[in-house]
């Protein structure tokens, strides 16, 4: 694999996004599939994970089916209590902070662990997320991180935990991080059906206002999101017809909640296409 | 109560492979240490349709009460014949005095009704392994997620005859705090023209 320096234009052009967003920090990590070339800037730098550590738990769930530990087409029961990291107390999660408010329709009842899976990252449900991970396992989905050789990627916990969040019991990544995590998810550690299947499902992803806002329209891109007060993430497999795909994970951490986030991720992903292919993304194609 | 698609068999003369998860008439400790004999008779329960088809009460089906995700046992789960105690039938009787007394529709939550004693939740210690508990996730229009609305249809349950246990609202172990948990105790029921001779 070819690791480069990046080159100083595009360098430039994050600084210069981060300065104008009054980011905190901004890391890029990039890998190009069609020539290897790889790079990172601050990508050891860790941030929270917010939603993108649902990426993880897809990961272990595939990994999971492809060891017979379960069936995509099995039922799980939907309940909404949860188990704190923290202290053992009982959590529940709220239908109007979760894209899926329907799953909660379900409560009581059953839903497949397919679509649960879906659900995770094509709507980012939050009660999606803790039913499958608290189904296979936090101890089980670290031990598969361990096996694919991901690190820089911690996963300790469910999401909306908040006695572990006051904690510091959090969920974090780095860019370097999550690029290996999607590495891992198209790479050889899951078994072909299982990998077009995970693929396929973040190809669903509905929240497209960052990484493939501004790339042209015939790009494809597997992404998940992830937002929280003071973070606002996307990693994704960008795949162009024309070319082997390239990999992209950018992270951004801000003091609070503010406007024009999403854009500075979008308008450093369509400076990663430039610096990739080497073209503008042609403005009538958008 | 179509009695003509239930089939009781003893436990005891199943294939090894369904004696060995559902260890019918082995004694079992159960959270409190007291020792108890698993269900040794079943109901045989040939495919889903006749689970659906076979009301056990006026407004409770069998498919209800055993209900599992897939935190069963795989061949439990997936293949029939699919195999229920018979004391289950005395837990719909009372479902059905329950509905009655709490006049709206009661429903039983996924796991919420027989769970084998294989079953990752429990296991042959719960009382669910005797098909004789349920778990009340929602009556009426009430989902049973507050200690108002537990202690309310839990007194009406308790109310019903002394036999009935019903756990207290909370996060403690042995509390709910997010469903009713009523059941029956530890009854098994050995069908007329079923021996206990072993």
């Amino acid at each position: 694999m070819l690791h480069v320096d990046l080159s100083s234009t595009f360098k430039e052009e994050v600084e210069r996004l981060s300065a104008e967003s009054k980011a905190r920090a901004i890391a890029v990590a990039v890998h190009d599939l069609e020539g290897g070339l790889r790079f990172s800037l601050r990508g050891d730098r860790w941030f929270h994970a917010a939603s993108t550590i649902k990426v993880a738990v897809l990961l272990a769930i595939f990994r999971a089916a492809d060891e017979g530990r379960l069936h995509l087409g099995d039922s799980l029961h939907v309940r909404n209590r949860f188990i704190s990291a923290a202290d053992a107390s009982p959590f529940h999660l709220s239908p109007d902070s979760d894209a899926l408010p329907e799953l909660y329709r379900l409560v009581g009842r059953t839903a497949k662990i397919s679509a649960l899976a879906e659900g995770m990252i094509a709507a980012s449900s939050n009660l999606a997320t803790n039913l499958l991970l608290d189904f296979v396992g936090v101890e089980y989905a670290r031990k598969v991180l361990r096996e694919a050789q991901v690190d820089g990627v911690e996963l300790r916990r469910g999401v909306e935990d908040h006695a572990a969040h006051y904690k510091g019991i959090n969920n974090e990544v780095t860019g370097d991080g999550l690029l290996k995590l999607l590495s891992a998810v198209r790479g050889d550690f899951l078994r072909n059906e299982s990998k077009e299947q995970a693929i396929r499902i973040l190809l669903e992803q509905r929240f497209n206002s960052m990484l493939p806002a501004r790339l042209p329209p015939h790009a494809a891109v597997a992404h998940k999101t992830g937002e929280i007060s003071t973070a606002c993430h996307d990693m994704g497999i960008v795949y162009l017809p024309e070319r082997e795909p390239y990999i992209a994970v950018i992270l951004t951490e801000f003091d609070s909640e503010g406007d024009g986030r999403r854009e500075i991720v979008a308008a450093i992903s369509e400076a990663i296409y430039r610096l990739i292919v080497g073209a503008e993304p042609r403005a009538n194609e958008r | 109560m179509n009695a003509e698609l239930l089939h009781a068999v003893d436990g005891v003369d199943l294939p090894q492979e369904y004696r060995g998860l559902l260890r019918p008439g082995e004694a079992e400790t159960d959270f409190q240490g007291n020792i108890h004999g698993l269900p040794r008779f079943f109901y045989e329960i040939r495919s889903w349709q006749d689970a659906h088809e076979i009301r056990l009460a006026s407004h409770f089906t069998l498919a209800e009460l055993m209900l599992v995700d897939c935190r069963e046992a795989r061949l439990l789960l997936s293949q029939f014949p699919h195999y229920v105690p018979c004391a289950i039938v005395l837990l719909a009787r009372f479902l059905e005095d329950f509905r009655r007394e709490a006049d709206a529709p009661v429903f039983i939550s996924a796991n919420g009704g027989y769970r084998s004693p294989a079953h990752q939740i429990g296991g042959a210690k719960s009382i669910h392994a005797w098909g004789t508990a349920a778990n009340i996730y929602r009556i009426g229009d009430t989902l049973l997620n507050d200690a108002k609305s537990i202690q309310k249809f839990g007194s009406i349950a308790a109310s019903l005859s002394p036999a009935v246990f019903v756990q207290s609202c909370g996060s403690q172990l042995g509390q709910t705090d997010d469903h009713l948990h009523i059941d029956l105790g530890f009854v098994s029921l050995t069908p007329r023209g079923c021996s206990e001779a072993l």
